[in-house]
């Protein structure tokens, strides 16, 4: 069931090294980039295979980069974005850790394509340690003329750095890592102007996910029509699952989109710990709307999740059994999103406060029953009327836990 | 141009402006926090949304820009239910203490409640504490309970001043405005971080708790206090039935101008207007009659006699008139025209005002509003502190200017003590008042209609903001009515009804006046 497409070298001793990647294919879709495409056809190729964002919004990552105009007089920058903020989530990080390079050649041929010169890694400041493994694996690419001027003789310039950021979730909004990586604070920017226009230091610049980047050496190597077909036709590849909460065997697995949850869940993590009973699901970061026990018979894919009301997001899953209290989960998201809120806007800043504060008063046994009505109501006046994304982010969780799980939230009060 | 429709209403408006400029054209209000015209939109209050026909989300007036066939509803119910949504968390926070606010009457979260909600609190969970009195700065406070966080405090300091005293610290619900420890606001322009904040959360030293902002008359006029000439809201009190109110202005807010001052005013033309409220001379005063009330009639007729007195030969070389930069066009030619030029006044002499510090935005280094307006009429002048007096004076006609210093005092009183007769024309009480024979008590700028020239020469005309004072009256006034009293050309005068008709005399005798422009 697993389809090792970016995790194949993780088990392979050293595979962090440059030794090891270039053993296995490493760098081939460099050279093979540089060597039989240029950046028009590799554009085209990304576009024709449906790579979608990674990071959570699965916005197709080739139109992302034909959004970028091509003659401008100012320097274009590419920025990715690992700061992989959302809970649940830890994809990226073993990518940086035991596959570094991958990411590497990834970020060498979209700036190729792009015509970019200059890549930030923008990492969450947690990381401490893959930073360094990152910096070391750009240190050897640079060494063996992968990196810096004129690679493989292509006439082609680029260099990438590591900028640690400090440890705001809001910081992986892609306006408000820009800012961040401007040295300023950490606020997302009001958009438009979107990025591809007016991004980093005014200029164009591409923000894309590291498992975004990864797939593209893939691509490039194997061609579009076979990535399709690991996938879906509308969103091709795989996935690398993160699985937490109570199942057997918690961790990360790769395989293609489309896969079923309900299969994931029971088949691959091996069924629920303890032979607890299945409650609900949060499939795609703590930021998906929740699905219910009788909901994961679902494909993960972008598409099925939207229709279902949730969302991929960073596919991050998060299996909840019957022995956790609903209103514990609902708690440590308010609490979450509060403490997280950037404070620039209104809605976001006062409201998941607000909705907190009601959360955690009916978890000290103070609830009252119009609570739950009021939170509902206030989480819909956040829903779609902050300035990021990030207000959307803290609304839909509580929304959908509310709605799906009312009853038992109404058990907590009035006892 | 582009057509749009907002509110159903066909429009022709510039391509690029944005929603929010469209409807204020079109008289329509779009209520807001963040946005100011000074600064670029910041979409952080999320009070101005508006539906945009075919736009699932709702949009920010303030930053979306206009398209061809754009059909905008600014009032629609999902409209005021997601502004009725952002009022709710803006009050929830909030201390609600309008009793003791002083932007209370003037206040956007007051009159956005009262429009959009009087709504009953849903809010049960205790209310987050914070510093109500911060000191920010020499003259403003913070409070940091009634901050909505609108930022634009922090941008006038970025964009304006470019000083960046203040910033946004910590995060989320306890993100606050502050200063860096001790190092607080500090520059020239402070005053209007009161005047922007569209809540109480910024008050300012100078007014609070001195007034309700209710008993105020705001009046427009144009700050005399250097030759830049900002345009200015003069805010005086209503006054009471029962008892005296101790001050007749209790502050000046800066009036959009965006050919001189744009938005914003200094703190000395803000904090400057004591000289409004305080040492005025409200009745006219004779040597003979000191202690008695004496009408204007009386008074002019009894100048009139003294001036008729003078011997033609003598008021050539014997009469000295002192005028100062702070007279309107209007007053300066009607000194040109009849004391001048009819009654023949050649020793002229100005009251020089000493020079202040200037900057590169808009204090300028002169320090009285008028100086451009004397040259383009073409008045000769001596300097009183270094030209010759005249060995015998026989009459002095002195007008003060309400700053006079030390020195334009004594350089005013040597003339005195030459004279045989001296006549004194002032808004302030001061040492030159007891020795004049003659003292007529004058309006000042705020009180006056008039023109003045800035130093770029811009003509500025303006009204009186608030009454004058007790028997005071402006100086045009008193010359019309006393070239009339010596007959000279009456007609001439009396067709003079109004400093606007001045105005237009002067236009008509000196071609270019007021039109020369740097």
């Amino acid at each position: 069931m697993e389809e090792k497409l970016l995790t194949n070298l993780f088990e392979i001793k050293d595979s962090f090294t440059i030794d090891v990647y270039l053993e296995h294919d490493g760098y081939k879709a460099v050279e093979k980039a540089f060597q039989e495409m240029n950046p028009e056809s590799i554009l085209a190729e990304v576009k024709n295979a449906n790579l979608r964002g990674r990071g959570g919004a699965g916005f197709p990552a080739g139109v992302k980069w034909g959004f970028v105009p091509k003659d401008v007089d100012k320097p274009k920058y590419l920025c990715v974005n690992a700061d992989e903020g959302e809970p649940g989530t830890i994809k990226d990080r073993y990518i940086m850790t035991h596959d570094p390079h991958l990411l590497l050649e990834g970020i060498i041929i979209a700036s190729y394509c792009v015509g970019i010169n200059t890549a930030y890694i923008y990492i969450r400041g947690e990381y401490e340690n893959v930073a360094l493994r990152l910096e070391k694996a750009i240190a050897e690419a640079n060494a063996k003329g992968y990196l810096g001027k004129n690679i493989l003789n292509s006439g082609f310039d680029c260099q990438i750095y590591v900028h640690r950021g400090a440890g705001a979730y809001i910081c992986g909004e892609e306006t408000a890592l820009l800012e961040s990586l401007e040295g300023k604070r950490g606020n997302p920017r009001l958009k438009p102007p979107f990025p591809a226009l007016v991004g980093l230091f005014q200029s164009p610049t591409v923000i894309n996910n590291i498992e975004t980047l990864s797939n593209v050496p893939k691509i490039i190597l194997n061609g579009a029509d076979w990535f399709v077909q690991t996938g879906l036709p509308k969103d091709g590849g795989t996935r690398i699952f993160g699985i937490s909460g109570m199942v057997q065997k918690p961790g990360i697995y790769e395989m293609p989109v489309g896969t079923s949850l309900k299969d994931i869940i029971f088949k691959v993590a091996g069924g629920m710990k303890d032979g607890k009973k299945l409650k609900a699901v949060i499939p795609g970061g703590m930021s998906a709307p929740i699905l219910t026990a009788d909901e994961v018979d679902i494909t993960m894919d972008f598409d099925s999740l939207a229709e279902a009301k949730s969302m991929l997001g960073s596919a991050a899953i998060i299996v909840i059994d019957e022995n956790t209290p609903i209103l514990d989960v609902l708690k440590k998201i308010t609490k979450f999103y509060s403490h997280e809120s950037c404070g620039q806007c209104t809605p976001c800043r006062i409201g998941t406060n607000w909705i907190n504060k009601t959360v955690q008063r009916i978890a000290e046994g103070q609830g009252k029953i119009e609570d739950i009505d009021n939170i509902i109501r206030l989480a819909s006046n956040i829903l779609g009327k902050t300035l990021c994304p990030m207000g959307d982010a803290a609304a839909m969780p509580i929304l959908s836990i509310v709605n799906k799980f009312r009853q038992e939230i109404e058990s907590y009060i009035g006892n | 141009m582009v057509k749009i429709f907002i509110d159903e209403k066909p429009l022709e408006v510039e391509e690029g402006i944005t929603v929010f400029s469209a409807a204020e054209q079109a008289g329509i209000e779009i209520p807001h926090f963040c946005y100011h015209p000074a600064f670029a939109p910041e979409g952080t209050c999320r009070m101005c949304l508006i539906e945009i026909e075919g736009v699932p989300k709702l949009e920010l007036a303030c930053a979306e820009v206009v398209r061809d066939g754009m059909k905008v509803s600014t009032n629609n119910a999902k409209v005021v239910e997601a502004r009725k949504g952002v009022l709710e968390f803006l009050l929830a926070d909030h201390p609600m203490d309008c009793p003791i606010c002083d932007q209370a009457g003037d206040c956007k979260l007051q009159d956005y409640y009262e429009q959009y909600g009087m709504l009953e609190s849903q809010f049960s969970e205790v209310k987050e504490k914070r510093d109500k009195k911060r000191k920010i700065g020499q003259k403003l406070i913070h409070d940091q309970e009634r901050c909505v966080l609108c930022r634009r405090c922090v941008r006038f300091t970025r964009e304006v001043t470019k000083t960046q005293e203040l910033g946004v610290f910590e995060r989320g619900v306890h993100a606050e405005i502050n200063i860096l420890e001790d190092l607080p606001v500090d520059n020239k322009y402070s005053g209007n971080l009161a005047q922007i904040c569209p809540v109480g959360a910024i008050t300012d030293l100078d007014f609070r708790f001195q007034t309700r902002s209710w008993f105020l008359k705001s009046g427009d006029s144009i700050c005399p206090l250097c030759s830049r000439g900002c345009s200015i809201s003069v805010d005086s009190h209503r006054g009471f039935y029962r008892f005296k109110v101790p001050k007749r202005v209790y502050r000046i807010r800066s009036r959009r101008n965006d050919d001189v001052n744009g938005f914003w005013i200094c703190d000395i033309g803000r904090y400057g207007y004591g000289y409004i409220n305080e040492n005025r001379l409200g009745q006219i005063l004779s040597k003979n009659d000191r202690n008695e009330a004496i009408n204007w009639e009386k008074a002019l007729n009894m100048l009139s006699e003294k001036m008729k007195k003078v011997h033609p030969m003598d008021r050539t070389s014997g009469a000295v008139l002192i005028i100062n930069p702070w007279l309107t066009n209007e007053e300066l030619f009607l000194i040109k025209k009849f004391l001048i030029e009819n009654q023949e006044f050649k020793n002229v002499y100005l009251i020089d005002i000493p020079d202040g510090e200037g900057d590169d935005f808009l204090i300028t280094t002169e320090r009285s509003p008028n100086k451009r307006g004397l040259q383009e009429l073409g008045v000769k002048t001596k300097s009183l502190s270094s030209d010759k007096l005249p060995e015998k004076i026989k009459l002095v006609l002195a007008f003060s200017p309400p700053n006079i210093d030390a020195e334009g005092l004594a350089s005013v009183k040597a003339v005195f003590d030459l004279a045989e007769t001296k006549i004194l024309f002032t808004s302030h009480e001061n040492d030159l008042s007891n020795t004049a024979d003659m003292v007529f008590p004058t309006a000042v700028i705020a009180e006056k209609e008039g023109s003045l020239i800035n130093i770029d020469g811009v003509l500025q005309k303006f009204s009186p903001a608030l009454e004058a004072l007790g028997d005071s009256r402006p100086e045009w006034q008193i010359l019309i009515e006393l070239a009339k009293e010596i007959d000279t050309n009456y007609k001439y005068y009396n067709q003079f009804s109004s400093p606007e008709a001045i105005l237009q005399e002067m236009r008509k005798e000196i071609s270019d006046f007021g039109k020369k422009s740097d």
